[in-house]
């Protein structure tokens, strides 16, 4: 048997789970536009933290009237923002952190863009990194640009259940090798994930945890019940165990899942705790927080912006030596979904990012 | 007036108090101060280690701590020191007290001074371990706040030596009071006919896109310019991430603002515009000069004069 998540991402990522506050306060944006007030819209995010799958959404609910540009990388070229006659009211622009290059005379593109969304009689629904909003936040007051903020939250234990189990048959999954020979405890400890910026380290705490889920199902239900309720707190324990992990992340918890999954067995012991020991130089940490907020980079924009090829490959081989970042297929460098809350724990420390 | 056989009487039984102290309560003495000085050693290298470990606030918090909890060992062993010794002097003590303030007085004074000084500078706070400060003639990063002195390291790496008594005499200015992040004021001067503007977004994104940069609310960067007669100034108010990239900073800013300065046609200041010569310029006005000379029949000093005068006209 294999595991066919792949063959479903499609289909799990086209459908919105929770976010319907969000959705709805979009919607209203673009209800108020027709009736002639503009109000620009920013959906800011985290890394993997579900932005585009929100814009997408939007985009399907508003496919006759929107026109919808996505940014895959940074852009050089002011034709790539430039829009043409036939463009509809409303602009929807995907990472629109990709406009402009943290360099002197890197921010030509971005005047331009600022300029467009101000003079234009046109709805502008953007998404951004969250470190880039932060960033321009204070360098630009970016958020005058955009009257409507929605910071995409972070996903629910029951959301990130959906969402994982969205991607497979009822009953194909099995928790704690089908819950034959595991004894449910009563009361569990479960290591509980705490950032701490003040030291720059993600750290986990035992936590004593009553096995409410568990004494439920075995005092309300039938002797045939309590077999079935066995499997049912082993999938709660690997759940909670995902979301504490993941902070809600979905991103991070479907690479914490796949991580984990021995397939079609999962265990709660194979949740793995990730916690990463940072030690790097300065231009180390500017670059990773680089690629944080730019979410990728590509090798040719770092050397870009720090400006030495030779510098550029001893700090990407020392990000890539700890494990940080990997190369994706689109040779952009990206933080590892498991490392990233010790990478911003870390950055945070360091206050590159805040 | 005070009877002279009642003096002699009294310096007698001090000196036969003294003699009475037993080696045990000296060495008591001793090991008590000896045990605070190791302690506070210790306490300081743990704290100091620990904060380095931190974040750059957090450091700056942690080290502030140090001269307290140091004072508060010294008091300590001080508080031993004085029990002890009204158990042994009892009545006597204000003879002995006399004594002190005499040592105080004449030779301690100075000692005493640092002291008071410290005490000022550990509950007052001029200025923090971990700061940036100017006092007296000296620069540097404020590393140790002791009873008697105050070390800092320059830039140059040499540590100084301070007494506290300077904060009587000196005004003290610290850059971060504090706080990690510290405002650093770049100038540089560009020709006056290059096109200010440009020269002003160029280095306002330098500053804004550097890796050493602490931008927020309430530490903005400022840009300013100043059209003098022959250059124009840029100045830029920002704020660097850690005091310690001070000099890195300004080096970064320095660095990218001309190399994008270059690629835009903005130009230095040139030196024919200050009256000095330039490279290549110079050995030719030598030798006009010396035509001058032989023609005229003058004095260098004259001559000199004649071609400033002869440029000028």
């Amino acid at each position: 048997m294999e595991d066919n998540s792949n063959k479903t991402d499609e289909m799990v990522f086209g459908e919105i789970i929770g976010m319907r506050d969000e959705i709805g306060e979009i919607q209203e944006a673009i209800a108020d536009f027709e009736v002639g007030k503009k109000l620009n819209v920013a959906i800011i995010a985290g890394l993997f933290g579900g932005k585009t799958t929100l814009i997408k959404e939007i985009e399907k609910l508003n496919l006759s009237r929107a026109t919808k540009i996505t940014f895959s990388e940074i852009v050089r070229n002011k034709k790539e923002i430039s829009l043409s006659g036939d463009t509809k009211r409303v602009v929807l622009l995907d990472n629109c952190h990709f406009l402009y290059v943290r360099k002197p005379g890197g921010f030509d593109i971005f005047y331009e863009f600022l300029d467009m969304i101000s003079s234009q009689n046109r709805i502008f629904i953007t998404t951004w990194n969250i470190y880039s909003w932060k960033y321009l936040k204070e360098v630009f007051e970016l958020e005058k640009y955009f009257p409507v903020q929605i910071v995409v939250p972070a996903f629910s234990e029951e959301h990130l259940k959906q969402l994982i189990f969205n991607r497979y048959e009822e009953g194909e999954i099995i928790f704690n090798n089908g819950g034959e020979s595991d004894e449910e405890p009563v009361a569990y400890i479960t290591e509980y994930p705490i950032e701490l910026s003040a030291i720059g380290k993600k750290i986990s705490i035992p936590i004593l945890k009553i096995n409410i889920h568990y004494l439920k199902k075995y005092l309300l239900s039938e002797k045939k019940e309590k077999k079935e309720g066995k499997e049912k707190t082993a999938e709660h324990r690997v759940f909670e165990r995902i979301h504490l992990e993941s902070k809600g992340n979905p991103g991070v918890a479907l690479r914490i899942w796949k991580l984990a999954l021995d397939y079609p067995h999962i265990k709660l012991e194979d949740v793995g705790n990730f916690s990463y020991d940072i030690e790097l130089e300065q231009e180390e940490a500017f670059v990773l927080n680089l690629i944080l907020s730019y979410q990728g980079l590509k090798k040719s924009d770092i050397v870009d912006i720090i400006g030495s090829m030779l510098k550029t490959d001893e700090v990407l081989f020392q990000l890539l030596n700890q494990e940080l970042v990997f190369e994706d297929e689109n040779d952009s460098f990206r933080v590892r979904p498991e490392a990233l809350h010790s990478v911003i724990t870390y950055l945070e420390k360091l206050r590159l990012v805040w | 007036m005070v009877d002279g056989n009642s003096v002699n009487t009294t310096r007698e039984q001090l000196l036969e108090t003294i003699k009475s102290i037993e080696t045990q309560t000296l060495v008591n003495i001793i090991l008590a101060f000896f045990v605070a000085y190791i302690f506070a050693r210790i306490i300081t290298a743990l704290l100091s280690k620990l904060s380095e470990k931190m974040s750059r606030s957090g450091r700056i918090k942690v080290k502030m701590v140090i001269p307290a909890v140091k004072f508060g060992i010294y008091i300590v062993a001080f508080y031993y020191f004085l029990t002890e010794l009204l158990n042994i002097f009892g009545p006597e003590l204000f003879l002995l007290t006399g004594l002190i303030g005499a040592a105080v007085g004449f030779g301690l004074k100075d000692l005493f001074a640092d002291f008071v000084g410290g005490v000022i500078i550990t509950f007052e706070k001029p200025y923090q371990v971990g700061d940036k400060i100017s006092i007296g003639n000296y620069y540097g990063e404020v590393t140790d706040i002791g009873l008697r002195a105050t070390k800092l390291v320059t830039p140059d790496d040499n540590t100084v030596t301070a007494p506290n008594s300077l904060i009587f005499n000196e005004a003290i200015a610290s850059g971060n009071y504090g706080a990690s992040e510290m405002m650093i004021v770049i100038d540089l001067y560009i020709a006056s006919e290059s096109d200010v503007k440009a020269a002003m977004k160029i280095l306002r994104e330098t500053v804004v896109t550097s890796k050493y940069v602490y931008i927020s609310r309430t530490s903005p960067v400022i840009l300013l310019h100043k059209s003098l007669p022959f250059y124009t100034r840029l100045r830029a108010k920002a704020y660097v991430n850690d005091l310690r990239d001070e000099f890195e900073f300004e080096s970064d800013v320095h660095t990218r603002a001309w190399t994008e300065f270059g690629k835009n046609g903005i130009r230095a200041p040139q030196l024919h515009i200050l009256n000095i010569p330039q490279i290549g310029e110079e050995s030719e006005l030598r030798t006009t000069r010396r035509k001058n000379d032989r023609s005229n029949g003058r004095h260098g000093r004259d001559s000199d004069f004649n071609a400033g005068s002869q440029k000028n006209s």
